[in-house]
């Protein structure tokens, strides 16, 4: 690994880590941006956005106490990037944010996970069920911030890393 | 041609999200926890590290945990965008230098909403501890 790519990652992990800080104080529960930050570094820099999404799970961790809310961090974020490394040619804004509204939309779902794990199907269910409304409210801000501001961000980070690459 | 497969595609993709929106929440109407009306009685049991539990009897007509537990005056807290947060428990109040919280159990079980969500029934057991460290 190069030092611009250590740079990098640890630029771009704590960017994601402040980002999602700041926006807990707002008054709309689930919405985020980092679905949107893992599918744009996912396709600008492939393989490296990995280091990232586990820097910031770590930072994560550190900052709000592992438990285990975190086993779900350990996971969730690296089906998002698979997935849209599956999908690394698409282009279309639209298309883009139905993946990040699917995600945002499917994170309880998928969090739920360990409890299905731990307490058997009564205690997933039970924890799927009573999310159902964070993750519409998840769903929904994905899809409009997807549709807002995954092409300019994207075509950003595309042109700073190629000039960097110079 | 070419332009309007495109956004036949781009509307079935809406489409199909909105679907899944609607019946997301149809099936949280269906399964989340149903409310009981009528009179009850439940009891709530205040665990303090280091202290006695103390357990208060509740006689309410109330549907929901918060509103039972207002009625006894037991609670102080503020409202979130995730709902209200319980900050202190019959006078003793969770010092978050300390790390300090207040973590809602039933019957021993976790539970998966906060007290504006929380249905009750008759007989119904919670516990309120104190816990210390996130």
């Amino acid at each position: 690994m190069k030092i611009k790519d250590i740079v990098l990652i640890g630029m771009m992990s704590a960017m994601m880590f402040a980002i999602q800080v700041a926006m807990a104080i707002l008054p709309l529960p689930n919405a985020e941006l980092i679905s949107l930050f893992v599918i744009v570094f996912a396709l600008v820099f492939g393989y490296k956005a990995l280091f990232i999404i586990y820097i910031f799970v770590l930072l994560e961790g550190i900052f709000y106490g592992f438990h285990i809310w975190w086993i779900n961090y350990l996971y969730v974020w690296t089906v998002l990037f698979f997935v849209a490394r599956l999908f690394r040619r698409k282009r279309s804004s639209l298309f883009w944010a139905v993946i990040s509204g699917a995600f945002g939309l499917s994170f309880g779902a998928l969090c739920s996970i360990p409890y299905f794990l731990t307490g058997g199907i009564p205690s997933g269910a039970a924890y799927w069920v009573s999310g159902i409304p964070f993750d519409i409210i998840h769903g929904i801000s994905n899809f409009i911030v997807g549709l807002v501001a995954i092409r300019p961000i994207y075509n950003l980070v595309d042109m700073l890393y190629n000039k960097a690459k110079c | 041609m070419e332009k309007s497969k495109k956004y036949s595609k781009t509307i079935l993709a809406v489409v199909i999200f909105a679907a899944i929106v609607i019946v997301l929440g149809l099936v949280y109407n269906k399964f989340k926890p149903q409310t009981k009306e009528g009179s009850k009685e439940i009891s709530v049991t205040i665990v303090v590290p280091e202290e006695e539990p103390k357990e208060v009897t509740i006689k309410t007509d109330a549907e929901y945990l918060r509103q039972a537990l207002d009625e006894k005056k037991l609670i102080e807290g503020s409202d979130s965008t995730y709902g209200y947060y319980i900050t202190g428990v019959d006078g003793r109040t969770a010092d978050s230098a300390k790390e300090e919280w207040w973590c809602i159990t039933k019957g021993g079980e976790d539970v998966n909403t906060g007290i504006d969500a929380t249905p009750i029934a008759d007989g119904d057991k919670f516990e309120l501890t104190l816990m210390i460290g996130y």
